[in-house]
């Protein structure tokens, strides 16, 4: 992509500035949703190290979220709001994220496929013309390549572990990558226009880019990503993701409900 | 899940010598790069390495930490 930086909402058509701010709001809730999902499993990995490597990825998620968060400013939305007000029916996350990994290997399918579909849409975003995301997202990518080699060596270990352990692998990688395939190429007006303006990538280079990441290691499970279909089905193309919502339990922690009750009237 | 313990060596500038800041437990060295680089990220380190404890050969002692290592050489 190339074309002059931009850094003022009002300098794009509505169209565009509207498909911007739904786009950013998508990956900053994805970010925030995936580190409730490394969070889950502080006390319950496989090992202490395992544990404080979920620890880790759980913070640099929030990180990368409240960074995303905090360009909604430029479109006027007030990013406390946006963070802490939100019905759950609000939120833009990928749907695969709505509820917790029921296991490890549903954690590391999570590693592997959500942090990288997130990190492919990232790669496109911080290649385009958005100053912010051309300045903020390169460092986000850094240190995504740890959580990258943690699930791609994870991914291995499982692949090649118990017959139980291939299955669990197996199932929850079947069972997310048809709707993750529709979150990187939704096909939908918003991903046309901003494709178009040149501020994020095609959706079909967002899912060769993706192939060419996970390829490896989905295939030790025998698994092509290039024969699987994106599942559209339900599409909301106003949260930019599949049909339903995140439980309760995790939209009440993403906004801090608890504890914000103390303090703030 | 059989692991393995690697040793943690890092400098925080060039030119200083590596020193030893810890181990992680590991099932293979891919997994000891990542754990170590999350386990011991509070300073900000020039460079990091992991070694597999069982590769430490003893040279002049037999009742260390690495004594199990001392005969026939590196594991």
């Amino acid at each position: 992509m190339s074309g002059e930086l931009l850094n003022d909402p009002a300098a794009l058509d509505a169209g565009a500035r509207d498909a911007l701010e739904r786009f950013i709001l998508s990956l900053a809730d994805g970010k925030r949703l995936l580190g409730i999902r490394y969070s889950d499993w502080l006390l319950g990995a496989p090992s202490i190290e395992a544990g404080i490597a979920a620890s880790s990825m759980c913070q640099d998620e929030w990180g990368h979220a409240r960074l995303l968060y905090a360009m909604l400013k430029d479109f006027g939305r007030d990013p406390v709001a946006v963070e802490h007000d939100r019905p759950a029916e609000a939120y833009a996350n990928p749907c695969v994220l709505d509820r917790p990994a029921e296991d490890w290997a549903e954690l590391v399918s999570f590693m592997v496929l959500v942090d990288g579909a997130l990190s492919t849409v990232l790669e496109g975003f911080a290649a385009g013309r958005w100053e912010l995301a051309t300045s903020r997202v390169p460092k986000m990518l850094a240190e995504e390549a740890f959580h990258r080699d943690l699930g791609t060596a994870w991914y291995a270990r499982l692949a090649g572990g118990s017959a139980e352990a291939q299955e669990r692998l197996r199932t929850s990688t079947e069972r997310m990558l048809p709707r993750l395939l529709a979150w990187l190429d939704p096909d939908d007006e918003d991903a046309h226009v901003l494709a178009g303006a040149g501020l994020a990538a095609e959706g079909a280079r967002n899912r060769e880019r993706f192939a060419e990441a996970v390829g490896p290691s989905l295939a030790l499970l025998e698994i092509d990503v290039a024969t699987v279909e994106p599942d559209r089905a339900d599409w909301d193309a106003t949260r930019r993701r599949g049909p339903g919502r995140p439980d309760d339990d995790a939209v009440e922690r993403a906004r801090g409900d608890r504890n914000r009750a103390l303090f703030v009237e | 899940m059989r692991e393995e313990v690697f040793d943690v060596f890092a400098r925080k500038e060039r030119g200083e010598p590596l020193r030893h800041i810890g181990y992680v437990d590991a099932p293979d060295a891919a997994l000891a790069r990542v754990y170590a680089w999350n386990t011991y990220d509070e300073e900000r380190w020039f460079e990091m390495c992991v070694v597999p404890r069982a590769a430490i050969i003893p040279v002049n002692r037999t009742d260390g930490p690495f004594a199990a290592n001392a005969k026939g050489g590196a594991a």
